[in-house]
């Protein structure tokens, strides 16, 4: 089981650009309030429900999903589960009555409970919308065998926040863009892009720069349009925006100020003896935007994508077991976490 | 509570986040929430409409106003103040006073996309409207033209049309 690769450990298609694709579906059981009006024994009904029809005997799934009560993880653990992209934090700050099931490669997860009954979470590496999509309607239909969803033939599928009417369906490319960041324009950028219904916003919610220039784009129209339709709306505005990042990216890297500076990154990265959270996005960030332009040879794209996730600090610190560490020990423990991967790659 | 972003407005929507490893919370300003990429959140056009509501839609009858869903018992106001829609009857419940909400979020719409398996778990629209009384007299003409102006922000006409049917509520309580 050790063996199977996670998303996060893999690059994929446009893998300079785009680390990852989310297909996230909100479904809701049909007549049954939605979670924040359900008191901790609605909830729980809610759970057995889900839980018999994904876990049961008769049930497809039967050893192919994780069942994990969020009650029963430890702080760090939950954490952690926002660090790999597998919940919300929303999710984790209300353990009581919610669950998550999770696949063994954490490609597919299912929040039950959170603002929906139902979140279907499907993960992949690099752009993958189509598959993400197709992966995630396939469970959908599944539990749907099982399952009656709230639906109405105009609004599509009725969820708690009237924002996700119609499919339920939120697809987001997380996308690295060091260039256009660095040339100022990102958030004239998001500004054209919401008017074509799509929002691009940094990855940790403020200031890039704190989360290595990641930034997430994603359908905000959900009634009116097909999933498919979204999808491909979303595909073909996320290709011009890598054309600029690319273009950008090859001005950028013909200065020598920024050689300079992605050299020293992969430096301070191999040989620092203590790494802050912040300061180890930075590097990756820089090194990432010189093993992508050709600049930095031999380390693969999908290293720094592993270690972007593993060396968040409640992932980093989950292993020791202990729900906190001293700031300097996590941070030793990041760097030989960086050192073992580097070196391996 | 002040918004922690501007300093300047009062927060209305609560960001939960990890920084460094631990679960925290942000207060934000409807402004800074936009601003950061927040706008997916329902919260402050919750608040936006409650307001709007509240100012155009007071004169709307008792029963109106006390309407509870029957799936979850919400009342409008608690939708409008909270963002969030009680349960999936909520939808057919506050048919008329949700759409302009909806409409503004997705535009004139209805939905194209996958429907579920089975047919017969679709609640058909016809008796969605049928909780909404759908007889007309002048007065509920007018309040009809006031939502459909609220709806299009046309506050000039929404203002003439409150007036008038303050004016048509009155005279009834005179004969």
């Amino acid at each position: 089981m050790n063996e199977m690769k996670k998303w996060y450990e893999k690059s994929g298609a446009e893998g300079d650009v785009v680390i990852s694709t989310r297909v996230r579906l909100a479904r809701n059981l049909r007549g049954v309030p939605f979670p924040s009006h359900l008191d901790d024994s609605r909830k729980k009904r809610v759970l057995e429900a889900i839980h018999e029809a994904v876990i049961g005997p008769n049930s497809l799934f039967s050893g192919f999903f994780m069942w994990i009560p969020v009650a029963s993880l430890s702080r760090t653990a939950a954490v952690s589960l926002v660090e790999r992209h597998l919940a919300s934090p929303e999710f984790i700050s209300h353990p009581e009555g919610r669950a998550l099931l999770l696949s063994r490669d954490e490609s597919i997860s299912v929040m039950i409970n959170e603002e929906d009954h139902i979140r279907i979470q499907v993960l992949q590496e690099g752009l993958s919308l189509k598959q993400a999509w197709k992966t995630a309607s396939r469970l959908d239909d599944a539990l749907n065998e099982r399952l009656s969803f709230a639906f109405d033939e105009h609004l599509g599928y009725l969820t708690q926040y009237p924002t996700d009417l119609g499919t339920g369906m939120r697809a987001s490319l997380m996308l690295h863009l060091p260039a256009l960041e660095e040339s100022g324009i990102i958030n004239r950028t998001a500004s054209n892009l919401s008017k074509l219904g799509l929002s691009l916003r940094s990855a940790s919610g403020e200031g890039g720069e704190e989360n290595g220039c990641l930034y997430q784009l994603s359908n905000r129209v959900t009634l009116g349009l097909s999933e498919e339709e979204a999808l491909s709306n979303l595909e073909t505005i996320s290709m011009q925006l890598l054309r600029q990042e690319r273009g950008a990216r090859e001005k950028l890297m013909q200065r020598i100020e920024t050689q300079d500076t992605v050299a020293r990154s992969l430096g301070i990265l191999q040989t620092a003896r203590l790494l802050g959270t912040r300061e180890f996005m930075k590097l990756l960030s820089n090194v990432r935007l010189g093993v992508s332009s050709g600049f930095l040879k031999g380390i693969a794209p999908e290293t720094l994508n592993r270690l972007s996730v593993l060396g968040q600090p409640a992932t980093l610190r989950l292993p020791s077991g202990q729900e906190e560490l001293p700031g300097m020990e996590q941070e030793l423990l990041r760097v030989g976490l960086v050192r073992k991967t580097l070196s391996g790659a | 509570m002040i918004c922690q972003h501007c300093g300047k407005n009062p927060a209305t929507t609560h960001i939960k986040r990890i920084v460094n490893g631990e679960l925290s919370e942000i207060a934000l300003c409807g402004d800074c929430a936009r601003k950061l990429g927040y706008n997916g959140f329902f919260g402050d056009w919750g608040l936006q409409l409650g307001n709007l509501l509240g100012g155009f839609l007071e004169e709307e009858p008792e029963q109106q106003q006390e309407l509870r869903c029957k799936g979850c018992g919400c009342t409008f106001d608690e939708i409008a103040r909270t963002g969030r829609v009680g349960c999936a009857q909520c939808y057919q419940t506050f048919r008329q006073r949700l759409s302009p909400m909806i409409q503004r979020i997705h535009g004139n719409t209805s939905h194209r996309g996958k429907s579920p398996l089975k047919a017969q778990l679709t609640l058909r629209p016809q008796s969605a409207m049928q909780v909404v009384q759908e007889e007309s007299s002048p007065l509920e003409e007018k309040q009809k033209l006031l939502r459909e102006a609220v709806e299009k922000q046309n506050f000039e006409l929404a203002a003439v049309l409150r007036d008038e049917i303050k004016a048509l509520k009155e005279g009834k309580h005179h004969e």
